[in-house]
């Protein structure tokens, strides 16, 4: 093996150090590491921001925070949150991970995986560097309607900036998109057939078909919003005949099938992680694989559930509340079957497995109260309360953010060839499933009782609660310092991790474990052959 | 389509590659092929990053701001063409069919993300249309139809001809694929002039501008929208006319002459939509 490594190794004479080798790398592998630890960094800011909010809404009458820093904070949240970390973070396990899955030396075109990394640079500046311009950052929310992000209401610049950034970073996932649909179609290992293919690979496919079809829409969205403006048009402005509703349709025809972009690849990984802890073969994969594009098709069909108050039809509305009550039922077959895939299996609770079956509990929670937002007289009851914010958050920190811990934590060992430690990660886990149940479960009463959310401050009856949830925030930021710390330190440590850490196999076979910990550069000396 | 026989190449099927010879055989398959560096990609990014940021500086009516965003779109453009020479160059290495297969794939699935920006647009106009109370709005005027029909049997025309140049191509008569090409480009200028001077009639004579409505709004930025399309893609017909001249493609490479048929194919059919849409519903 050695020879051959020589051979590949001297094939290509140009090569950087040091600073430059990552500048110039067009290495799925280095570019995988780069957006996850892009990720890790702007969480820390997403997270800062969150725990400034906490802290805001610790006591009604602090106004630590003026209003309008607070809608700054609750906007740049939602949008690092969301597209410099959930999004980040899962395009970085896929580029890791899709070309090492599918027996692929690396993505189809190398140097454009590298463009979309590179654009969210300029975009994150121009986010964050809005903090610091006259007026502020944007302060519409990251769905920045109209008229609220109209020159009447958001005479600020940072809005402008807002936008143009989000229209960078939609340029950048549409190359990403473009780049991971033609490496999964052309790049797979001889005899690997479509329905040999790695879950974790056919749920990026699926994700890929979503950001190639949404985010499109969203920039066209975004063009209009900037237009009407810069140049006075009346797209949105009533005025002139435009109407401010159309863009919620076509900013949630986005939105909608973002929310399963953030979520299907933390599936697939899931449908890898729960089988090879319990020493089983994952349960039902045709059924997980039809689950995928169900949900992928269907919520394409399901935008307008955001806005049952804002005066769609009767008709509209009813298909909208039975579409969105349909996704449940390919959610549910990928629960059970995950379920099945543990059960009766010779179970490891590594700490991937604790975030894997906790993400069990807390999605489901997430998913049920989905349900009942579905149904549009409860929505009409509790929309814009607090209910809805514990809901998205059950989905997208008990969903997205805990597939995410169990990922990291099962594939650290192949990114890094160095294991993350157990006990600390036991702490993580516990510390920060415990946090996240504590601040989000109260938000649901505290929604049913009325409270607005995306207001700086609150009733003063609501104060316990507030404190309460406040308090559980600590968990987390611990849960998260824990975590960075376990990771600094780990990478300290000699490179011990063997090429299949967690003995995977023995069991089901996936490619990325039959190489190196860490991969070498061409991933694999052989291509690998699949029977 | 596809390039013919030789295709099923090795590229898919082969094997081990103890089995090959070692060496230049080894550089034919692509998945033999560990990644190159590149600083185009991340100069490129800078690029695009910077012009976004200077028509932001431009709004604000900053000074120098337009001259900057000059040289960013200008530097970006070098930074696209260096990238694509450096792609040029690099694939003599690997296997040519797998890159073009690639590469077309690729290319159609952008083609899926442009129609979905469009998507959008037509999606803002029927919506509007249907859902608002009166309809023509106010301030619209009435559009005159015979001279976007001509320009739109131009356009429609130099699809035509434009599929032609490429049966030429693929038939080996490439003086004739030549001709038919650039009967193509010149079309489509004449289709920018005659978009041109709609949009002067209107704005001047009619004082139909973006601000007059939601309709003239959608329709400068549709037809806008679609004339940047246009422009791009007759730099790209322009440019595989000068490859043609070059003698650059055969009967197997061909990838960049089919992409750019289909993004012209492609601009047509959106105009026909919008022709219908905004001059004829």
């Amino acid at each position: 093996m050695s020879t051959q490594v020589a051979t590949l190794g001297e094939a290509h004479p140009r090569q950087y150090h040091g600073l430059l080798d990552w500048l110039t790398t067009t290495d799925h592998k280095k570019i995988g590491i780069m957006y996850l630890v892009f990720a890790l960094i702007n969480g820390w800011f997403g997270g800062s921001l969150a725990g400034l909010i906490r802290l805001n809404l610790y006591n009604p009458d602090w106004h630590i925070i003026s209003p309008a820093l607070y809608n700054q904070l609750m906007t740049m949240h939602a949008t690092i949150m969301i597209f410099l970390v959930l999004m980040t973070s899962f395009a970085g396990l896929g580029n890791y991970l899709v070309p090492l899955m599918i027996g692929a030396r690396d993505m189809a075109f190398p140097k454009l995986n590298a463009f979309s990394f590179w654009i969210m640079i300029p975009a994150a500046l121009m986010l964050y560097g809005s903090f610091f311009i006259a007026g502020g950052a944007a302060q519409g929310g990251w769905w920045s309607y109209p008229p609220l992000s109209s020159l009447q209401y958001a005479p600020g610049h940072g809005e402008d900036l807002w936008i143009l950034a989000v229209i960078l970073l939609g340029i950048g996932s549409i190359m990403g998109a473009i780049n991971f649909l033609v490496t999964i179609i052309d790049m797979r290992a001889p005899g690997m057939s479509w329905t040999k293919l790695p879950l974790f690979v056919w749920s990026w496919l699926v994700t890929a078909w979503m950001l190639l079809l949404a985010l499109p829409v969203l920039s066209g969205a975004m063009i209009m919003l900037l237009s009407d403006r810069w140049l006075s048009t009346g797209f949105y402005r009533p005025a002139l005949g435009g109407d401010p509703l159309l863009y919620q349709h076509l900013f949630w025809f986005f939105g909608h099938p973002e929310v399963y972009i953030m979520i299907l690849p933390g599936f697939g990984m899931l449908s890898h992680i729960i089988p090879a802890m319990s020493r089983k073969k994952v349960f039902g994969y045709k059924g997980m694989m039809v689950a995928l594009w169900a949900i992928g098709v269907i919520g394409f069909m399901v935008w307008a559930h955001h806005m049952f108050t804002a005066g769609i039809s009767g008709a509209a509305r009813m298909w909208f509340s039975m579409a969105s009550m349909a996704i449940s039922v390919p959610t549910g077959v990928k629960i059970y079957s995950w379920l099945a895939s543990a059960w009766g299996g010779v179970i490891r609770f590594t700490t991937a497995m604790k975030f894997a079956l906790g993400f069990i509990f807390t999605f489901v929670i997430g998913g049920l109260s989905g349900l009942m937002l579905a149904v549009v007289p409860f929505d009409i009851q509790v929309h814009n309360t607090y209910f809805v914010v514990a809901h998205f958050h059950y989905v997208l920190v008990g969903g997205s953010v805990m597939t995410l811990f169990a990922g990291i934590y099962f594939w650290f060992p192949k990114i890094t060839g160095r294991m993350l430690s157990e006990k600390m990660g036991s702490w993580v886990f516990w510390l920060f499933f415990i946090g996240m149940n504590w601040v989000f479960m109260p938000m649901h009463l505290l929604g049913i009782d009325g409270m607005s959310r995306r207001v700086a401050t609150y009733r003063p009856e609501f104060k316990p609660m507030n404190q309460f949830i406040s308090e559980g925030f600590i968990f987390m930021l611990i849960a998260g310092l824990l975590f960075t710390y376990s990771i600094l330190k780990a990478l300290t440590q000699p490179k011990d991790a063997p090429d299949d850490p967690w003995d995977t196999q023995a069991i089901e076979r996936s490619l990325e474990w039959e190489t190196a910990s860490p991969p070498p550069a061409y991933n694999f000396a052989e291509i690998p052959q699949i029977r | 389509m596809e390039p013919t026989p030789l295709t099923t190449s090795s590229t898919l099927t082969s094997g081990a590659l103890a089995a090959k010879p070692a060496g230049a055989a080894a550089h034919l398959d692509p998945h033999l092929h560990a990644p190159v560096p590149s600083f185009w990609p991340i100069l490129l990014a800078g690029g695009i990053g910077a012009v976004f940021f200077l028509v932001f500086l431009v709004y604000l009516g900053v000074p120098l701001a337009g001259v900057l965003l000059a040289a960013a779109a200008l530097y970006s453009l070098v930074a696209a063409a260096g990238w694509a020479n450096t792609i040029a160059v690099e694939r003599r290495l690997m296997d040519r069919l797998q890159t073009q297969k690639d590469l077309t794939r690729g290319f159609f699935f952008f083609l899926a993300s442009e129609a979905m920006i469009f998507f959008a647009y037509f999606e803002y106009i029927y919506y509007t249309r249907f859902t608002g109370s009166v309809w023509p709005p106010a301030g619209m005027p009435k559009l005159e139809t015979s001279l976007p029909a001509v320009a739109t049997l131009i356009l429609v025309g130099s699809s035509f001809t434009l599929n032609f140049a490429v049966k030429a191509f693929l038939r080996g008569k490439q003086a004739a694929a030549k001709n038919w090409m650039l009967l193509t480009i010149a079309m489509g200028i004449v289709f920018l002039g005659f978009q041109g001077f709609e949009w002067g009639y209107l704005n001047g004579v009619m004082s139909f501008t973006v601000t007059t409505g939601a309709f003239s709004s959608a329709y400068f930025i549709m037809t806008g929208f679609h004339g940047a399309h246009v422009t791009v893609g007759l730099l790209m017909l322009s440019l595989v006319y000068w490859r043609m001249e070059k003698g650059e493609y055969n009967r197997d490479y061909h990838m960049s002459l089919m992409a750019a048929e289909y993004y012209w194919h492609f601009v047509d059919i959106v105009w026909i939509l919008l022709f219908f849409t905004l001059y004829l519903f």
